[in-house]
């Protein structure tokens, strides 16, 4: 698969959950467009950030900040808080495996017995899950850090 | 003066407690509950905000009326958080006055989407999860069957008032249980990818996100409490996957 099909896969395929989840949040109906336009935006542009050798962690801080400011300029025009769309649309890099891998393995400790890999698999996957939900939660508060500091979006 | 600073106490509680028991992070709570109070007229508005509950003083002619109110969480729903802001918004243009704006919180409704087509797109999304994570079409069919089924799970469960942290294990169990016949089966080229990407309908990443927003903003105490909520609800998730790779003898995620 060349580089640009890879892309328009990435792009295709966090488009969906992104409308799928804000379903499930309840997003009203004309917001359902933008929902799907800032995932694919969001998850391509960190496609592309990983692909220029940028860490995930990283990539996901410039992708959601991405997210974020495009958030704002759809929010003046929707008259709703920005996060109405830009959560659903992150919810394609939420890192849930990796929350879901430190869990488990912190259940078979207790199940099976301490070992060193399960240790590992806790540590190293909770830091992984949580540098990524804070730079996902840094860049969709990153219009208000540097723009909207003492004011309201809308 | 008295009975309308009660009144209008009673419409910032009230659009509080709406906004905090569907979802919204802790900044936006505190921002607009300020911001009716002012355009009702008060002097101050001072909040106080807990995992569970609300305190609100309002301050008008130099009397002061704090009230407080107990929310339960109500489940993520952006279109009363939208019709909150946007009556606020009027508020402020002056369009309605408190009476009106009480008339028009009262008038919110938690309506949801048609529970099949969140069936059937919730399905689309976990199985989009697997193509992301390179399974293929045969990965991608199993994913869908599996956590749109979970979701039916989650749904009859919400519906009867479960327990959250109930009803994410349950949902997790059964989503595992029918997705793992992938690996029992051998199906498509990458067997578990479905058994994990079946289950990430059942990520907090709301409560999360909402959680780190809430801590970088200053919000300390409601940013912990949410994150030990979302931690509950992923332990919770993960002892239901464990349980159901226990039974079915596969072992997809760790070791």
């Amino acid at each position: 698969m060349s580089f640009a099909m890879g892309l328009l896969n990435d792009m295709a395929f966090a488009a969906v959950p992104a409308v799928g989840f804000a379903l499930v949040f309840n997003v009203p109906r004309n917001a359902l467009g933008y929902c799907a336009l800032g995932g694919a935006l969001g998850h391509g542009s960190r496609f592309l950030f990983m692909a220029s050798g940028i860490p995930i962690e990283w990539a996901t801080l410039f992708a959601a900040s991405l997210v974020g400011m495009i958030g704002v300029y759809w929010s003046r025009r929707f008259l709703a808080h920005p996060k109405v769309f830009t959560v659903a649309a992150v919810i394609p890099m939420v890192p849930g495996v990796y929350a879901f891998k430190a869990m488990i393995a912190l259940v078979e400790i207790n199940h099976m017995g301490y070992t060193q890999e399960l240790a590992g698999a806790i540590a190293e996957n909770f830091l992984k899950a949580m540098f990524i939900i804070v730079g996902l939660a840094l860049g969709l508060a990153m219009p208000g850090l540097l723009i909207y500091r003492r004011r309201p979006v809308i | 003066m008295e009975t309308e600073q009660r009144a209008v106490s009673r419409l910032i509680a009230q659009a509080g407690r709406m906004l905090l028991a569907h979802g919204a992070e802790s900044t936006l709570v505190g921002n607009i509950m300020n911001r009716i109070g002012k355009a009702a007229g008060m002097d101050e508005v001072e909040v106080s905000l807990s995992a569970s509950s609300l305190v609100v003083t309002t301050v008008a002619g130099g009397h002061c009326i704090t009230t407080a109110r107990r929310c339960a969480d109500r489940g993520i729903n952006m279109r009363v958080v939208t019709q909150v802001q946007r009556t606020c918004i009027l508020m402020e243009k002056g369009v309605l006055d408190h009476s009106g704006a009480q008339e028009k919180l009262d008038s919110i409704s938690p309506e949801r989407y048609n529970r099949w087509l969140v069936v059937v797109m919730i399905g689309l999304s976990c199985a989009s999860f697997s193509r992301l994570a390179g399974g293929d079409w045969l990965v991608f069919g199993v994913t869908f069957i599996a956590s749109a089924a979970g979701m039916v799970v989650r749904q009859e469960m919400g519906f009867r008032h479960f327990n959250p942290m109930l009803t994410f294990g349950t949902t997790a169990f059964v989503t595992t249980l029918i997705s793992s016949q992938a690996m029992i089966c051998h199906l498509g080229n990458l067997p578990f990818v479905a058994t994990a990407s079946s289950v990430l309908m059942l990520v907090p990443g709301f409560p999360l996100i909402n959680a780190a927003a809430d801590m970088l903003k200053g919000y300390t105490n409601m940013g912990v409490a949410r994150f030990v909520m979302a931690s509950l609800l992923t332990l919770a998730t993960s002892l239901g996957i464990v349980g159901a790779m226990m039974l079915m003898n596969v072992r997809g995620w760790v070791g």
